[in-house]
């Protein structure tokens, strides 16, 4: 296909619901965010102890900022499932999957995220359920990059607990490339 | 503290922070990642990489810890955002500075970089706020 019919199809992915809420296997808990504060060997005491987060007004422990994306991650038996249908080629039924399996058809078959920008309205803690709504914000026109030619895909995430209040919205970037473009690219 | 003290100009500390394989890896897994160039240098190369490197997620934990390190527990990140240069790889020491690029009666914006010998990693401006602990 053309770059720019593609950049036609691809332009009807933007503004939709990327794919179904995504909904916490489980509860902010104080083992994930241990395991989380001891990758980075952060000592802020506020995310492990609950008399020194209640120290700072806090009521419990509280997750690091950078941790919200942790807890509607599908985890691993989905990641087989997706990587599975992926080289399967199949498609599954909502948009993120249709825009990625088209790219992947036309040879975009690399990804790497180049920007984040989260605001925090409030701090989780141990208990919180969360919930994720992604939507395609925007899709790049085909540029040529250091890694290879590609587009940019910007989803917009938002947080939610299980009142409905907004944790965190987030913008995320990435590049979708072709790996064996860069040499061209040059 | 730090946060009260400061002024637009004011440098944070450095921070040195040497990566090995093991750390990108668990970072990777305590964030639930488990996409192959974050542990798997055979699938990285395939995908044109020379090696795994760092994921996003991790790289933004990484400024918080390097933040909160200077700001304290009586603070609260309530913004960043951040933009990757290159690939942060085993073997790689990141540097991380900072500088205070504003201050308001509530919060304090900062310029964070953290850089390896092939140039800059990551770029973020992070709003940090005192916490209502600190205030009372």
């Amino acid at each position: 296909m053309p770059v720019q019919s593609l950049e036609a199809e691809l332009g009807r992915f933007v503004g939709s619901v990327a794919e179904p809420p995504r909904v916490a296997r489980y509860a902010v808990n104080e083992a994930m965010i241990r395991n989380w504060v001891e990758a980075h060997d952060d000592h802020n005491p506020v995310y492990v102890d609950r008399e020194a987060a209640r120290a700072t007004g806090r009521p419990d422990v509280v997750c690091p900022p950078a941790m919200v994306s942790t807890w509607v991650m599908a985890g691993y038996r989905r990641h087989r499932e997706v990587q599975r249908l992926r080289a399967e080629g199949a498609v599954e039924d909502f948009a993120y999957s249709r825009l990625m399996n088209m790219l992947d058809e036309a040879g975009y078959t690399s990804v790497v995220a180049t920007n984040v920008e989260q605001e925090y309205l409030r701090e989780l803690h141990p208990g919180d359920h969360v919930t994720a709504r992604f939507t395609i914000e925007a899709i790049s026109p085909f540029k040529r990059t250091a890694l290879g030619e590609g587009c940019f895909v910007t989803l917009l995430k938002e947080y939610l607990n299980s009142d409905g209040d907004l944790l965190v919205k987030e913008r995320f970037r990435l590049l979708r490339f072709a790996p064996d473009s860069r040499e061209e690219a040059v | 503290m730090n946060l009260d003290d400061c002024a637009v100009g004011t440098a944070l500390p450095t921070l040195d922070l040497p990566l090995n394989r093991t750390t990108i890896v668990a970072a990777a897994i305590a964030s639930q990642d488990f996409e192959d160039v974050h542990h798997d240098p055979g699938k990285a190369q395939r995908r044109g990489t020379p090696d795994i490197f760092l994921s996003i997620n991790s790289t933004n934990g990484f400024v918080d810890r390097y933040v909160t390190d200077w700001s304290g527990p009586n603070s609260r990140i309530t913004r960043v955002s951040l933009r990757l240069g290159v690939p942060a790889f085993p073997g790689d020491t990141l540097r991380f500075s900072g500088e205070v690029t504003g201050t308001g009666t509530e919060t304090v914006t900062l310029r964070v970089t953290g850089g390896n010998e092939r140039g800059v990693h990551v770029t973020a401006d992070v709003t940090v706020a005192r916490t209502e602990g600190d205030r009372a």
